[in-house]
């Protein structure tokens, strides 16, 4: 039991990408699906010792790139191995969805996720980590919220949170998610994640949609963290590595573009109807007290 | 509310200045206890995301941290300040006090109009006009700080019309502290402070509701001498009260300023004043000028691209200043209509500027509710609410009406034009003060 507990470390993971058409004609279909299968026998494990698995790359990075992110997460490997014994063995089970969900600005991107850990081990918190395409942001308030509400143990976005720019001012935003699998309570390992997105402002397009498309979460398994540890680290083990995938059609989201073709004409007659405004009101003002002033002539 | 249908009869006592005020108290608590409920049971809040800001501003500041390390905190550190009991006594504090603003508006206007004479019931009727306004009575209870600003400004009316002048201007160098727009009023405030009408030490002449005659300071039927004409103008536009007030207001809204520049550096600097003065947001608003900035937005404007835009708003206030500063509550209804209808980026809340200062307007105004007030009201909710569903269409459902929207905001624009123009043309001139008489021999 044990050796086949030591050999099947990171067995199978499969998260399936099978999407399935909703209500918008908009939302992205996809029905390929990526299986990230990481079957070695050295663990790449992580040695983190922030709270956060993001928030060292960005103390030396101003913005999210994938590349950089890639070599950022080879940076952060355990110089040693890790005691198999301590790993827990995981099973990985059906495929589920990914899509996203909604209408208008305002959606959700939906992840589910099976994962069945075999025994009770010190690796009991899933980390989600969403590198979030441009054009699109989390709102940090709301997931603190829904962090208080219990939906997530942790959840911290990295990056530009900046909510008011549009997608051609602002960088891209990483959301992290923390899952807390020991005292979660899921049935047959299944976990559901729904994050509620908010588009940018896109660049001009002559379609008047410009299209947003997500690639795969990055998954981790790590350890607690202990707050009052101070620079104890902590391993995760990693399960998979996302980014966007190019071989399969990922899932996307088109949001409303402003038209170039609109340019000239929008700007005349948004001057014209202001000056039109403006000299309304200033004949009407200089009427209506030239006429009081003759009133007031009679009366004196 | 036109002089011609005044009636002498009394209103029944239920709708006395007293139980109207108490009513509206009630009704304010209840809609506060009601959104906290509501926040905790559904999924769409009742309070303002921007009180969320202000509180999170506010335990920043209690924890000894800038209140703008907060997102979106674009405040003057002052709001943070007075809502830190958020944080140690409820969270609704704020909320408590800003409505509490909102009745003491109510208090301001019934007061503003019983010094002008008017008669108690179109006094009751024009104070229903701010606290039964759906929109009034909200806004204050989601958590929003205009009321607060709206008490200021009308407490700088009510300092004015007493002669206090130093009041007046404490009050007025504040509040553009805290919330620039009111920079708007710094030029008919300052006409209006004539030495005819201010002296030291006496309380200026009001024009009442009561006088049929409205007489225009600017008549002037005697004639002098070109150069004395020039040299009485120079000496009069550099009177004692008028440099007293610029130099009041003016040291106030610097110490203000400086003492928050002292906690917050730039950060204060850029998010709280410089943000407001240079904003131009791209994301869909009622303005007229939200698509165009969009569309140029990958570029620069050039500041001869900037001047050029800015020009019929500055044309519109000088205009709207020049003409009416003596009726100096009509012009800054006026002017802040304008302001806002002709800015770079309108939200709902900047429209309670100006619902503070209309029924300080409706005593004198000619217009009939039945049938062209009525016809105002709906040609201006009409054009809100036809940008609102385009508005809908964008940002709910997805759907590009960016265009759509955009004409949207242009009839919204000319909405505001003609009920501007209505306004006016049914306004029956009154300035605030009468002249004193002067006793020197006429030359």
């Amino acid at each position: 039991m044990a050796t086949q507990r030591q050999s099947s470390v990171i067995s199978l993971i499969f998260i399936y990408c099978a999407i399935s058409s909703t209500s918008s004609s908009q939302v992205g279909t996809n029905y390929g699906h990526s299986d990230e299968i990481s079957n070695s026998d050295h663990n790449p494990s992580l040695c983190i010792s922030d709270q956060y698995i993001m928030q060292s790359y960005f103390t030396t990075h101003t913005s999210l790139n994938d590349s950089e992110f890639e070599n950022f997460l080879l940076l952060q490997q355990c110089s040693d191995k890790i005691d198999q014994n301590i790993v827990p063995a995981i099973s990985s089970l059906l495929q589920h969805r990914r899509n996203i969900t909604g209408e208008g600005s305002h959606r959700n991107l939906i992840t589910s996720i099976k994962l069945l850990l075999q025994s009770e081990s010190q690796f009991n918190e899933l980390v989600i980590v969403e590198r979030l395409p441009l054009g699109v942001f989390a709102d940090p308030f709301e997931l603190q919220s829904l962090q208080q509400r219990k939906v997530f143990s942790d959840v911290s976005v990295f990056g530009d949170t900046n909510l008011e720019l549009p997608s051609f001012r602002s960088n891209r935003s990483v959301v992290e998610i923390h899952v807390d699998m020991s005292s979660r309570d899921y049935e047959h390992g299944e976990i559901s994640l729904k994050l509620p997105l908010h588009a940018r402002y896109q660049p001009l397009h002559d379609s008047g949609y410009s299209r947003v498309e997500f690639g795969e979460p990055d998954l981790f398994l790590c350890s607690s963290h202990l707050p009052n540890q101070g620079h104890e680290q902590r391993r995760c083990l990693v399960l998979s590595i996302g980014g966007l995938k190019t071989e399969a059609i990922s899932v996307f989201w088109d949001i409303p573009a402003g038209i170039r073709d609109h340019t000239e004409y929008v700007s005349a007659f948004t001057f014209a109807a202001a000056v039109l405004s403006a000299f309304s009101i200033l004949v009407v003002s200089v009427l209506s007290s030239k006429v009081e002033s003759c009133k007031n002539s009679k009366q004196s | 509310m036109s002089r011609g249908s005044e009636k002498t009869d009394e209103s029944p006592k239920w709708m006395n200045f007293r139980s109207l005020l108490v009513f509206s108290m009630f009704l304010r608590v209840f809609l506060i206890i009601y959104g906290e409920w509501q926040d905790a049971h559904m999924e769409v809040r009742y309070t303002d995301v921007d009180y969320m800001v202000f509180s999170d501003a506010a335990s920043l500041m209690a924890s000894g941290e800038s209140p703008y390390k907060r997102t979106t905190y674009r405040y003057s550190p002052l709001l943070a300040f007075i809502l830190i009991p958020n944080s140690i006594i409820h969270r609704s504090w704020g909320k408590f006090l800003f409505s509490a603003s909102d009745l003491l508006v109510g208090w301001f206007i019934h007061k503003i109009l019983k010094q002008r004479n008017v008669p108690e019931k179109i006094c009751t009727y024009s104070v229903m006009v701010w606290l039964f306004n759906p929109f009034t009575f909200t806004i204050g209870t989601r958590g929003n700080c205009e009321p607060l600003v709206c008490a200021m400004v009308l407490w700088i009316i009510i300092s004015l019309m007493k002669g206090n002048l130093s009041q007046a201007a404490f009050w007025y160098g504040l509040v553009v502290h805290f919330r620039v727009y009111p920079i708007i009023y710094a030029l008919p405030i300052i006409l209006v402070l004539d030495s005819q009408i201010f002296r030291s030490g006496q309380k200026p002449p009001l024009e009442d509701w009561n006088t049929g005659k409205a007489k225009t300071t600017t008549s002037n039927t005697e004639k002098k001498p070109l150069h004395f004409n020039l040299l009485t103008a120079l000496k009069s536009l550099f009177s004692r009260e008028r440099i007293m007030f610029a130099l009041i207001s003016g040291g106030v809204f610097l110490a203000c300023n400086a003492i928050s520049f002292y906690f917050y550096g730039h950060e204060f600097l850029h998010e709280a004043l410089l943000y407001h003065l240079t904003r131009t947001d791209p994301r869909h608003n009622f303005s007229i000028y939200f698509y165009h900035i969009y569309l140029h937005y990958e570029r620069q404007f050039s500041a001869v691209e900037k001047l050029i835009s800015f020009l019929p708003q500055f044309t519109v206030q000088f205009a709207l200043v020049f003409c009416f500063y003596q009726d100096l509550v009509f012009c800054i209804f006026l002017q802040t209509v304008a302001f806002v209808a002709f800015n770079k980026v309108i939200t709902a809340q900047y429209f309670v500027w100006f619902y503070c200062l209309l029924p300080l307007i409706l005593p004198w105004s000619r217009m009939k509710l039945k049938w062209e007030g009525l016809l105002c009201i709906i040609i201006w909710i009409g054009a809100q609410t036809h940008w609102l569903l385009w508005g809908y269409m964008l940002e709910f459902k997805g759907v590009n009406v960016f265009l759509k929207l955009w004409m949207a905001s242009l009839l919204f624009l000319a909405a505001n034009t003609f009920v501007l123009v209505k306004i006016i043309q049914r306004h029956q001139f009154s300035p605030l003060f009468r002249r004193f008489r002067s006793l020197s021999p006429k030359m």
